[in-house]
């Protein structure tokens, strides 16, 4: 029996089906543990083995990091400073100030069904008023959320501390129902992303492999062709654009989610702190593949980020005196206009680089 | 009300009376004027809503129990798509998601929690004879089977990708304008305008009603908390709903007429349709549960025999709710782009409701505090309210944190958070009313041990449908997929596996229902007995077809 | 008038009124963002307001982002990716656009900057954003934008952070042929500050 089976997987997880409560409580403690485990499995994933300039193959991700697990069920392991600052403000703070809350409402329930019930209890009072209490869980709760505010607030400027000057700049374009991604600081090449279609089911993106075809596959619904590929170490400037409707750029286990909105530019600082893959799934509602344009996400040391450039015509290192001969007005390529007609049906296009510079 | 008088019937003459009084069949009920009629056509209808809206997530459910798409395509063709495409497949998944949602708000809860309970008895709680503009009420009915018509016939006709209308409840532009070409979209939008006409009427003759009708003694200040809390409900539909309905207009004329409102090639911006709708969509979602809040209030007040604990503090904690739900809507946007002084301005707004709704809570606690409480049906019901809604509720405050929803904006964390006080809280409250009321409205008693059974099997359901949808949205399952991956299956069975429990338990609802208008016995006039003290219960069950035709006088010691 | 009806006209106006800020939003909406730089809704100013800007000692870099809708068969490209300007001093970028279609059309382009609170500093002097373009067939053509960023940005505790600019474009086919959309678009003429 499927369910029998469940069980036995996740045990700890069961609880959910019984007392809310419980699990509530439950979830903050197996989910800590659950972390200290990953942490310690975590540490380097199977990197890229070539050095050479200009060469580069994809990085394997490690299992259960960067991606969500079944059964698991507290946030996934965060691999960015503001990540591991709201990380820990939902685990430390909101998530025992909720269950405390929850817990308290439900022993007053029970305390109440047991003290005044009819046959205990026969004669009600009529009391209907008491000031003072009154004035105790206005206040008490205006408190609690005082201290709440204090670190949300302080966690939101963070998130809002803007990139540096000479910070990579990547800009993200949200397509129906691939993403594009280019890199102005690098000669404007852009790399298109399809998710890889899925075993078994219906081919999603024509003339693209199965998902599982190479070793360093992530799993399927999740990897793509083409990943997204950043320096790990150093801010990002990550900018997004709808070239047709709204999607949102979401990657959990960086604790990032952007809207990418056609006609106006939207940007965020992006930082990863390990080299490492990690995914996400667009996020806001685009027509009938919204399921089926993931992001995979492939952070790499900036000496291996600058030798990925290089295996890009016209790729260039950021930030680098540029060669006389490369005019600049020939750098940047207009991402829309590679993009493929409207037609709902065609499949996306599959080349990595667009042929723009 | 002058004219009311002239009837002049003593008030036990009526009984003899009225069933003579009563129009035939078809103008009964199609043309009824009559407050309970209409309040009876109203719960029927959202009943109806009710079994569609549950089988559109039934469907949904079933296919998100395994990775892979299952089901759809076989929907697809039963709904008429011979052969459908794969995108054709996944553009259903779109529509059902639609359709759940708006069904849900438009057509179910908000017609059952105002339509239903509200028509049947503020007019009876105020000792009214009717509701201010019976005929207006009608219109209002009719409209709103009118929209519902409108959002099934957009199922069958072409919505872009595919057949119906795929843009989600909020249908964000530019999906929902040049994202979807086809009429499926113009006719889910329509069914809003027209549902949206009916909610405004409804609302202006609720304040009509309330503010002149009162039986002769009844302050505001002595009024009960559930005519309370339509009268909030209503003001929040008058300001709400005229936003609502502009934006859409103006989706209509993107789409139709070549007006750029949300489209930036012609110097508009999508953003602004969100800011648009989510001006209405949180009173919105107020609307949904502020009817709940007052019908929790007098339950729990009946069954413990005791006033409701701090009666103004739980007036005006609606008022304030209402109040604050206005300025705080950027909280669903957090993700678009907003500037974080934005941000930290709607963070700091949202959690503000934390506190009305806090004394509310606590308030009802404080009522059951020294009562003498029966455990009948409502009771439980509204107990499970009390608690469901807190687990809700507090979810509430984790996502207002702008911050924190970077990471669960638009995961199933958020699907969980509304289902947990709507799905769990306005319907549990609905039924929690069904059950204190039902015997007034028919007449005939349901059965009480049916109904502890059905909160039983109830409350294990849609706790299991929806606790672990938490757990999917923290590790990162985006909502509106059809099939997000085997890396979700397990908490996505167990929903579906709480799915099938719920349903089994609104069979017992309907056998319930059946039973008692079969074979149920006869309900007196006040059967709750003590506690049970609000003007409805002066009246035989069910009420006479006109009442209060010499009016009510609310004395210093009646209570609210 | 009886109390109902009256209670009724009340309330209807109530509603008329909500139903027409809602349209009225779409304006107001505007003149919000023109005014607050609210979502990045850059400033505009004359030449004549501009000269009376001091230029001061302080640069910030500014990062061009050009976009062309898909339908629009156009090519579109910054011809610096970013520049330094000096606060206060009108600067110029430019921007080359081509026709790559065998027949002539009309685009305008829809704009702001990033970060949002940047905004209302950001104050454009001449742009071609300002009225719709048209390319003949295959047509490329050079076009110019003059801004400066005002040195009032330094006094704001958002802004003066902000370490780079970026000014997105986005060309889109005009689709009407009246002289409404030429006179759109979210700049304003800057009044002094």
């Amino acid at each position: 029996m499927t369910y029998g089976e469940m069980a036995r997987r996740s045990g700890s997880a069961l609880k959910a089906a019984g007392m809310t409560a419980v699990s509530m409580a439950a979830y903050g403690l197996t989910s800590i543990a659950a972390r200290a485990q990953e942490a310690s499995a975590s540490a380097a994933p199977a990197a890229a083995t070539s050095e050479a300039a200009g060469s580069y193959t994809p990085m394997a991700p490690t299992p259960g990091v960067g991606m969500p697990v079944d059964g698991r069920i507290g946030f996934q392991q965060q691999f960015s400073p503001t990540g591991h600052y709201a990380l820990a403000m939902h685990d430390k703070l909101l998530m025992p100030v909720i269950t405390i809350i929850s817990i308290l409402v439900l022993l007053l329930l029970v305390w109440v069904v047991y003290r005044f019930r009819a046959g205990k209890n026969p004669i009600a009072s009529k009391n209907s008023h008491n000031t003072l209490l009154e004035v105790v869980w206005t206040l008490v709760p205006v408190l609690i959320l005082v201290g709440i505010s204090v670190p949300s607030i302080s966690l939101l400027s963070k998130q809002y501390k803007p990139a540096p000057e000479n910070a990579l700049t990547v800009k993200v374009t949200g397509n129906q129902w691939y993403w594009t991604y280019g890199y102005p600081d690098n000669g404007g090449f852009e790399v298109i992303s399809n998710m890889l279609n899925i075993p078994g089911q219906p081919e999603i993106n024509a003339g693209i492999r199965e998902a599982g075809s190479k070793p360093y596959d992530g799993p399927a619904h999740l990897e793509v062709d083409n990943r997204l590929v950043l320096p790990a170490g150093e801010p990002i400037r990550l900018q997004t654009m709808g070239a047709d409707v709204i999607h949102s750029f979401a990657v959990p286990a960086l604790w990032f989610k952007l809207d990418a909105v056609p006609g106006r530019i939207n940007e965020k600082v992006l930082f990863i702190e390990k080299p490492g893959v990690y995914y996400g799934q667009c996020s806001e509602l685009c027509g009938a593949r919204h399921g089926y344009m993931p992001i995979a996400v492939e952070a790499l040391p900036r000496d291996k980020f600058n030798a990925w450039v290089l295996t890009h015509a016209g790729g260039v290192i950021d930030h680098q005196p540029k060669p006389a001969a490369a005019p600049a007005a020939a750098a940047p390529a207009a991402t829309a206009s590679e993009a493929p007609a409207a037609d709902a049906s065609a499949p996306a296009p599959s080349a990595s680089t667009a042929p723009g510079a | 009300m002058a004219h009311d008088h002239a009837h002049d019937h003593a008030d036990g003459h009526d009984h003899a009376h009225d069933h003579d009084h009563k129009p035939a069949f078809f103008a009964r009920w199609f043309m009824s004027t009559n407050h309970k009629d209409i309040g009876t056509l109203y719960l029927i209808f959202a009943i109806v809503a009710g079994i569609i809206g549950g089988g559109v997530s039934g469907i949904m459910r079933y296919e998100l129990a395994e990775p892979g798409i299952q089901y759809l395509g076989w929907w697809a063709s039963f709904l008429g798509e011979s052969n459908p495409s794969f995108d054709q497949t996944l553009h259903l998944w779109n529509v059902l998601i639609t359709a759940h949602g708006l069904i849900m708000v438009f057509f179910m809860v908000m017609p059952a929690m105002i339509g239903g309970f509200g028509n049947w008895f503020v007019p009876l709680m105020i000792g009214a004879p009717d509701m201010a503009f019976p005929r207006m009420n009608n219109i209002s009915f009719w409209l709103t089977v009118a929209g519902f018509c409108s959002l099934m016939m957009s199922a069958f006709v072409p919505g872009g990708t595919g057949q119906g209308a795929g843009i989600g409840w909020t249908a964000y532009a530019p999906l929902s304008t040049y994202g979807s070409q086809g009429p499926a979209v113009d006719f889910a939008i329509f069914s809003l305008h027209l549902a949206g006409a009916g909610s405004i009427m409804g609302a202006i003759n609720f304040i009509t009603t309330i503010f002149n009708m009162r039986a002769p003694g009844m302050t505001l200040h002595k009024m009960p908390l559930f005519v309370w809390s339509v009268l909030v409900t209503a003001f929040l539909l008058l300001l709400a709903l005229p936003v609502l309905a502009a934006a859409i207009t103006m989706l209509i004329t993107d789409r139709n007429f070549h007006t750029t409102f949300f489209d930036p090639a012609g110097g508009g911006d999508p953003i602004l349709f969100q800011h648009l709708f989510w001006f209405f969509g949180h009173p919105e979602v107020y609307i949904m549960i502020l009817p709940g809040f007052g019908m929790i209030s007098q339950i729990v007040s009946t069954f413990s025999k005791k006033p409701v604990f701090g009666y103004l503090g739980m007036a005006y904690a609606m008022v304030a709710i209402g109040v604050v739900g206005f300025v705080v809507w950027a909280h669903h946007m957090y993700t678009t782009g907003l500037s974080v002084n934005t941000k930290m301005y709607f963070t700091l707004a949202t959690m503000v409701i934390a506190v009305p709704t806090g004394i509310k809570i606590f308030s009802w606690i404080a009522t059951m505090w020294g009562g003498s409480i029966s455990f009948k049906s409502p009771m439980v019901w509204a107990m499970g309210f009390i608690f469901l809604f807190t687990v809700g509720g507090v979810t509430g405050v984790v996502l207002a944190n702008g911050g924190i929803d970077d990471n669960l904006q638009d995961t199933y964390y958020v699907v969980a958070h509304f289902h947990y006080v709507l799905s769990l809280g306005a319907v549990t409250s609905l039924f929690a009313g069904f059950y204190y009321w039902f015997p007034k409205m028919s007449g005939r008693w349901h059965s009480e041990f049916l109904s502890y059974v059905h909160f039983a099997i109830f409350f294990v359901g849609v706790n299991l449908i929806f606790f672990p949808m938490h757990f999917l949205g923290l590790q990162g399952m985006p909502r509106r997929y059809p099939d997000p991956g085997p890396f979700f299956e397990h908490f996505n069975e167990m929903a579906t596996l709480g799915y099938k429990i719920t349903a089994f338990s609104m069979l017992i609802f309907f056998v319930n229902i059946i039973y008692a208008l079969i074979a149920g016995k006869k309900a007196e006039g006040n059967y709750w007995g003590e506690g049970a003290d609000t003007l409805e219960w002066t009246l035989s069950s069910p009420p006479p077809f006109h009442q209060f035709e010499t009016l009510p006088i609310i004395e210093d010691a009646a209570h609210h | 008038m009886s109390p109902k009806r009256k209670t009724a006209l009340i309330a209807t106006a109530l509603a008329l009124f909500m139903l027409a800020l809602g349209w009225a939003s779409v304006p107001l909406y505007r003149w919000f963002c023109q005014t607050t730089g609210f979502g990045g809704t850059t400033m505009r100013a004359t030449a004549e307001q501009a000269a009376a800007v001091k230029p001061v000692a302080r640069t910030i870099s500014v990062r061009f982002d050009a976009n062309v809708d898909s339908n629009l068969p156009w090519k579109f490209a910054p011809e610096q990716v970013t520049q330094t300007a000096q606060l206060g001093a009108r600067t110029m970028a430019v921007f080359r656009a081509k026709n790559t279609s065998d027949h002539a059309i009309s685009g305008t382009a829809s704009y702001n900057v990033s970060p949002d609170e940047v905004g209302k500093y950001f104050t454009k002097i001449q742009c071609f954003c300002f009225t719709k373009q048209t390319l003949q067939a295959g047509q490329e053509v050079r076009m110019p934008v003059i801004y400066y960023v005002d040195p009032a940005i330094l006094l704001d505790e958002e802004a003066k952070a902000v370490k780079q600019i970026t000014l997105s474009y986005v060309f889109h086919e005009d689709r009407t042929s009246s002289e409404k959309l030429g006179a759109k678009g979210l700049d304003r003429a800057a009044t002094a500050r």
